[in-house]
């Protein structure tokens, strides 16, 4: 006679073995529905893992947030020029050796204006390589300017430098500005970058090939 | 120019000394000769390519003649020093060379 009901009692401990269970899915994990009952949490796909899909829902494999950076872009210059540029509006190309890469989407720009592809908080790097041969320039700047509304601009980042011209030769020097920019709506944030000196013979070194006047954007994270 | 000497080798070192500002740039930056040679400043003229020539070669020739008084220079001035009975030490301590 066959036995159709067993109660708990029935059962002693220790004494279920995995052979007296019912076949599942291979890779299934058992867990419990909101309602208390067992349920096979599906297998998933290689490379997830398992999380809490919080109270009132059994687990789930699920794939992890991208880690690490998620954008990053480089653009530069590439003509020199003499003088101020407030901003620096032409000449802008993104970097184009064959060892450039960049990630994620990119900057885009126009005028020198430039845009953020996403929201975040950006790490925004201005690297400005002068030179003189016909007087020093004790104040040669590098600033970065943002918007958070896209019409007006303050300025978030100023380096300075000194470069003093020598006999029958040029002499150069570097600024670097920085800024961490909080991005919190790509339609609308903006930044640009300016150029200047006390000695209008001071020139701004451009260049197609590699990088004298660059610029740096590198999203760290959330806003 | 020469990154390393600092002697202008192309015609945008005399573009770049023309004027002031971004006024001119190149419709292709990786192959900059005077064909491709954009005016983005409309108050500025575009110069002729023989003025672009010319104007390089005047600046090579400042920069030479610069470079070839610098040394006619330091030597004349050393020997002046060494004239007025100063030693090589001495002059080294003075000018540093």
């Amino acid at each position: 006679m066959a036995i159709d009901k067993i109660t708990t009692p029935a059962v002693t401990d220790d004494s279920v073995t995995l052979a007296k269970m019912a076949p599942g899915t291979d890779g299934n994990i058992i867990s419990y529905d909101a309602s208390g009952n067992p349920v096979a949490i599906a297998t998933g796909n290689d490379g997830q893992v398992l999380t809490s899909t919080g109270a009132g829902s059994p687990p789930a494999f699920e794939t992890l947030p991208v880690g690490g950076i998620t954008e990053a872009d480089l653009w530069r210059i590439n003509s020199s020029f003499q003088g101020d540029a407030s901003p620096v509006a032409s000449n802008w190309e993104r970097a184009d050796e064959g060892t450039f890469g960049k990630i994620g989407t990119g900057m885009s720009q126009s005028s020198g204006v430039f845009t953020f592809p996403s929201t975040g908080v950006w790490l925004v790097r201005f690297i400005r390589n002068v030179y003189v041969n016909n007087g020093d320039d004790r104040a040669c700047k590098a600033e970065i300017y943002a918007s958070t509304n896209a019409s007006s601009y303050i300025k978030v980042s100023s380096s300075w430098g000194f470069v003093q011209a020598t006999s029958s030769s040029f002499t150069h020097n570097s600024m670097l500005a920085s800024a961490f920019i909080d991005v919190t709506n790509a339609t609308n944030f903006r930044v640009k970058f300016y150029v200047a000196g006390v000695n209008s013979d001071t020139a701004t070194y451009g260049d197609s090939d590699a990088n004298f006047t660059w610029v740096e954007f590198i999203r760290l994270g959330d806003t | 120019m020469n990154i390393e000497t600092g002697r202008p080798d192309h015609i945008e070192d005399y573009l770049v000394q023309l004027h002031t500002g971004q006024w001119f740039g190149w419709s292709d930056a990786k192959n900059k000769v005077y064909a491709n040679l954009i005016i983005h400043d409309d108050s500025k003229t575009k110069p002729s390519e023989s003025d672009c020539t010319s104007g390089l070669k005047t600046l090579q020739d400042n920069f030479d003649t610069a470079k070839t008084n610098d040394v006619t220079k330091k030597a004349s001035g050393k020997q002046k020093l060494k004239d007025l009975g100063l030693d090589d030490d001495e002059i080294k301590a003075l000018t540093g060379a």
